[in-house]
């Protein structure tokens, strides 16, 4: 009788403590919080795909924006084109930075920037012209895409 | 002895492009004197207004900040 009541405590014991068991959870792995949603920049338009290929100088442009017969040296009363060809499309300011090279420095003679659209091959044009005429000397014009240089090409006047 | 470097403060200088291009309205800008300064031509307001349609109600109200298409000509 003794040990059937031992066997029967034991036994309530053992369910007990199993039971304790099943209760205890294991540790739930530390969620990681949600990260904040930032809202999307508002895309800009593709620019990337406007690149340059050709930088012309000439002293006059056709309908085309295309000079008329290419050169790299002008007369002091000469209006002084350069014509860019790009390729792409997208948006991008095209820039010409035109200088005046003297002595190992440069002093900026001319600087203009137009936003062009174009939807594939197109031809932009910039000029300068000087109403007293130009000094003679070296000078340079550098043409950038989105403030990143795309080519230089320098020309003399006489 | 150093070189003087010359005048170039009356230098005069434009753009153009057979691509249609953008043009920010700054303070005091009509479309005439856009189209004067894009084109040659103040009359050529119009070819202007009818490319930017879509945002201009009325072609004597444009403000600046707008981003306006130019087309050429």
């Amino acid at each position: 009788m003794h040990k059937i009541y031992i066997l029967g405590t034991v036994a309530a014991l053992m369910l007990a403590l199993n039971a304790c068991g099943k209760k205890e959870e294991p540790p739930k792995p530390q969620s990681t919080p949600a990260p904040t949603s930032v809202p999307s920049p508002v895309p800009s338009p593709p620019t990337a795909g406007v690149t340059v290929v050709t930088i012309t100088l000439g002293n006059a442009i056709g309908a085309d924006k295309k000079v008329t017969q290419a050169a790299d040296t002008f007369g002091k009363q000469d209006t002084i084109y350069a014509s860019v060809d790009t390729t792409g499309a997208g948006t991008a300011p095209l820039k010409a930075k035109w200088t005046y090279l003297t002595s190992g420095k440069e002093t900026t003679v001319k600087e203009d920037t137009q936003t062009i659209a174009p939807t594939g091959p197109a031809s932009s044009e910039f000029h300068i012209s000087k109403p007293d005429g130009w000094p003679a000397g070296n000078y340079q014009v550098e043409i950038f895409v989105v403030d990143k240089s795309a080519g230089t090409k320098t020309f003399t006047v006489k | 002895m150093s070189q003087d470097i010359p005048d170039f403060s009356n230098v005069q200088g434009g753009s153009s492009s057979t691509a249609t291009k953008i043009y920010e309205v700054v303070s005091g800008d009509s479309l005439s004197k856009i189209a004067k300064r894009e084109y040659g031509n103040a009359n050529e307001w119009k070819r202007i207004y009818e490319a930017n349609k879509d945002i201009l109600k009325d072609p004597d109200k444009i403000y600046p900040g707008q981003k306006l298409k130019i087309p050429p000509l």
